[in-house]
């Protein structure tokens, strides 16, 4: 278990393409700077698909991990 | 807007005037026989989301600045420039298409109104107008083949943990791999989407099929296909053109995904491999009897099947599903219209990721009254999109009709001998 602190779950599993980094991409505004939100998937492509996308909205992926086939992705937003 | 963009955007408009184009943009003779193909149209007359209608600005701009008429004398013809509000109207009648090209095999004139409104959205991304959630998703692709090598573990790990549930589906010979990946001389590189549900049914059916196959690291769909940006397309392309090309594989297989289908298959040249569907590959290994099918998982619910446009009618992929439905069930019905003349289902084109649930819904009526009028029970289709908005379409009008992915269907009802 991580033990960064979050200021938002976000429950993307199940969600067809593109919905996970779409929804992402519109509720990273809903936290402050500097503020994380835990994202909650089943895809694998979301393990490149996340930190490609911080990458270019300026973001950032602190770091990811796997249990039970849920694939939990911490996004910390810079910008 | 300013004069430097007017100018980009001319230029823009002139590089894109080949004889294909100029033909489609000189000889509408406004006949009408289109109008009513759109489903759009069909759905909620409007003659803006009409073909022709779409076409209306673009052959306008057109005319005023590469035709006689609209130059010399343009009070005498219907030319327009470019400014802010007829970009804004471009707006509306281009991400509003489809692209299912419905239309073109009703104009006599053989008249491609999506090429139309691809050059549509060129000039929209040259006015900086495109919708960003589009060209966000394209420029993550892009980045994700520039820095793939660092998430690779990380999928890996992800992908091995799907064992259990393609395991449930078909039991593999012990120490095989349920999801292979960067395996050398593949036959098949399966390119999925980022979702589990698009790579366990097809582990499955290859597993069961004995294929040598390898899981690509890449996903298959081309947000720069959506958007309308060639240079995207390419680069998001060549992610999986390089790979296959490393990995030396005989086929790439596309999931159902009909843009990166048709992307792929059309778009990207010529390859030291073939490009097919996962379609396509089901009914091969149906007919050479790879795998066996059980009647029995569908027993008691009518079957129909949705075409999508740019498998089938942008795709020639016809014969497959419906030949695979065969080893599936009995009870088959097709809907009216079929084939090339099928509806679309009116999510293709970016509407999906951009959301548009409003105009998605109201636009796509007529698909809603096509599919019911079966009395199908189960709506199979293959394609990513097209099972996103016929499965919003079948909860918005409360049809009870299920919507599955063809490979889900032939996956659950593989006889294990
Ligand atoms: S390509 Fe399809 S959505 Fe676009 S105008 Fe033609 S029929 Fe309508
Ligand atoms: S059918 Fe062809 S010629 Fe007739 S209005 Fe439509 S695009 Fe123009």
């Amino acid at each position: 278990m991580s033990d960064i602190a979050v200021a938002k779950i976000l429950d993307l599993k199940g969600l067809p393409c593109p919905m996970p980094v779409v929804k992402m991409s519109q509720e990273i505004g809903s936290v402050q700077v500097g503020e994380v939100i835990e994202v909650h998937t089943t895809d694998p492509g979301s393990l490149s698909d996340f930190p490609a996308w911080a990458s270019t909205a300026g973001q950032e992926v602190l770091t990811s991990e796997q249990n039970n086939g849920v694939i939990k992705i911490f996004v910390k937003r810079l910008v | 807007m300013d004069e430097t963009r007017k100018q980009e955007l001319i230029k823009t408009l002139s590089s894109r005037l080949n004889q294909a184009m100029r033909m489609y943009l000189d000889n509408c003779t406004r006949c009408g026989t289109c109008i009513e193909a759109c489903h759009a149209y069909a759905s909620e007359p409007d003659i803006k989301y009409s073909p022709v209608g779409r076409a209306q600005n673009i052959r306008r701009l057109y005319e005023k600045y590469f035709k006689g008429a609209g130059k010399l004398a343009p009070w005498l013809s219907e030319a327009i420039e470019f400014d802010d509000a007829v970009m804004k109207k471009v707006y509306d009648t281009a991400y509003t298409c489809t692209g299912c090209r419905r239309c073109v095999t009703y104009c006599p004139f053989g008249i491609d109104t999506q090429q139309i409104q691809s050059l549509a959205k060129q000039l929209l991304i040259v006015a900086d107008m495109e919708p960003k959630v589009l060209s966000m998703l394209a420029d993550m692709s892009i980045a994700k083949g520039k820095n793939i090598d660092k998430t690779k573990g990380s999928f890996a790990t992800a992908v091995s943990n799907l064992e259990t549930e393609v395991l449930e589906r078909w039991r593999s010979e012990a120490g095989a791999k349920a999801v292979p990946l960067d395996v050398q001389d593949a036959n098949v590189l399966y390119i999925a989407l980022a979702g589990k549900h698009s790579i366990i049914p097809a582990a499955s059916i290859m597993n069961a099929a004995k294929e040598k196959w390898s899981l690509s690291y890449f996903e298959a769909v081309n947000f720069g296909a959506f958007v309308g940006n060639p240079q995207k397309t390419k680069e998001i392309a060549d992610r999986i053109i390089q790979e296959a090309t490393r990995l030396n594989v005989k086929e790439v297989v596309i999931c159902e995904c009909g843009t990166a289908y048709r992307v792929m298959k059309y778009m990207t040249g010529e390859h030291p491999f073939k490009v097919i569907s996962f379609i396509e590959l089901i009914a091969r290994y149906l007919q050479e009897g790879r795998i066996k099918l059980d009647k029995a998982k569908l027993q008691g619910r009518k079957v129909t099947y949705h075409d999508p446009c740019q498998l089938a009618r942008n795709g020639g992929v016809y014969e497959e599903p419906r030949y695979i439905l065969s080893h599936l069930t009995d009870d088959f019905v097709e809907m009216t219209p079929t084939r090339e003349d099928n509806w679309c289902c009116g999510g293709g084109g970016g509407l999906v990721a951009m959301g548009e649930k409003d105009f998605r819904m109201k636009s796509a009526k007529v698909k809603v009254d096509q599919f019911t009028a079966t009395g199908a029970q189960v709506l199979s289709t293959a394609c990513e999109n097209c099972h996103t908005q016929l499965s919003d379409l079948s909860e918005h009008y409360k049809t009870g009709v299920k919507v599955e992915y063809l490979s889900d269907l032939v996956s659950k009802a593989l006889v294990q001998e």
